[in-house]
């Protein structure tokens, strides 16, 4: 049993972490970012591809810190998830840990983010500067829907990541939520696969809902790789709808298994 | 390439695609068949398809304003006649 001393300090430590990590975190997007960000927005160059490749090297260093300060926490990404470029990647979603998570492997990156994000002074700025997508009805119908699915396209030849959480929003109790069919007719529009990543114990380090960083439980964060996903549109092909079905239920079988990867495992699906 | 071709192919890719049987020309079809901006975007790769040919930026952006199936229509045989298609055999 653990004495009432010992669970104060343990307490303080994770709240002394979590301070520390979120400092960080902020210090990013208050202090580094504009510092080195401003010098491509006063001579107009490629502004989105600057914020993405510096808030790949901020998240990145946040994610070494936390290495540092949670030791008792590994990381376990698949290779070819690391090395993968001008992708359509689909994930679950399990914890607010998951897109900073992804931001930091890949230093080329967009995603589909709330629009009330864009509302945060500052942050929303970045986020608007960098090229990310806000989920609203306003920019996902008519006019701006074609000019963002454009951008995305483009975003993609220039071998940059998309990455969507096609639940919409965290899983609060680990189970897969319904998908939104949105990416896989991305996908269809801009010619490309997708590919189903699985995010595993981000929601053991920052449970939902908690303040603190759990510190001190020992935990594998893993990425695995589940295949890729066939989005082309043959005559014989699946609905968006089918296809947002069935990826779901794929997600739905590894988080019923709740297996880690081992590299000797055949993806999960190639269909 | 007529004006029944279009309608024909129209009327296919609304069953095959979005499951709507017999559909009414001049209904909303937002309100009468819950049709969305993804489905806009499936319509859209089908009418490439049909067309045999990629649809510029701006063409793409005139098909949101699309309300019912006639204008659906009305939109691909625009197309079909820019490209001059209309009247082709096959």
């Amino acid at each position: 049993m653990e004495g009432g001393g010992l669970r104060y300090l343990k307490h303080a430590c994770a709240f002394g972490v979590t301070l520390l990590l979120w400092a960080y975190f902020l210090f990013g997007y208050l202090v580094l970012l504009p510092v080195f960000f401003l010098p491509y927005v006063v001579a107009n160059r490629s502004a989105a591809a600057a914020f993405q490749k510096l808030n790949h090297l901020h998240l990145r260093n946040f994610f070494g810190l936390v290495r540092i300060f949670i030791p008792r926490t590994d990381f376990d990404i698949a290779p070819e998830i690391r090395s993968l470029r001008a992708s359509i990647l689909v994930c679950n979603h399990v914890s607010y840990l998951d897109p900073i998570l992804l931001v930091s492997l890949y230093a080329r990156q967009t995603t589909i983010v709330k629009s009330t994000f864009f509302r945060v002074p500052i942050f929303g700025w970045f986020l608007k500067k960098a090229g990310y997508i806000p989920s609203s009805p306003d920019e996902m119908t008519g006019a701006a829907m074609i000019a963002n699915l454009e951008s995305i396209k483009a975003h993609l030849a220039a071998g940059g990541n998309l990455f969507v959480f096609p639940e919409g929003t965290r899983s609060r109790d680990g189970r897969v939520g319904d998908f939104n069919r949105g990416v896989f007719s991305i996908a269809r529009y801009c010619n490309q696969d997708v590919h189903l990543l699985m995010i595993r114990n981000t929601d053991g380090l920052f449970r939902p809902g908690a303040f603190t960083f759990n510190v001190f439980e020992p935990r594998t964060i893993a990425m695995d790789y589940l295949g890729r996903f066939k989005t082309a549109q043959g005559d014989d092909g699946q609905s968006v709808g089918a296809m947002a079905a069935q990826a779901q239920a794929i997600f739905e079988r590894e988080t019923a298994r709740g297996r880690l990867r081992t590299q000797t495992e055949e993806p999960a699906c190639d269909n | 390439m007529t004006r029944d071709d279009i309608e024909k192919q129209v009327l296919e890719i609304f069953l095959r695609e979005f499951e709507v049987d017999n559909p009414d020309m001049d209904a909303n079809l937002r309100e009468a068949y819950e049709f969305d901006s993804i489905d806009a975007i499936e319509l859209l790769l089908e009418i490439e398809k049909f067309l045999g040919s990629e649809l510029s930026q701006d063409e793409k952006k005139q098909a949101m304003d699309i309300r019912t199936l006639r204008q659906v229509c009305d939109y691909i045989e625009h197309l079909a006649r820019v490209r001059n298609l209309i009247g082709q055999k096959g």
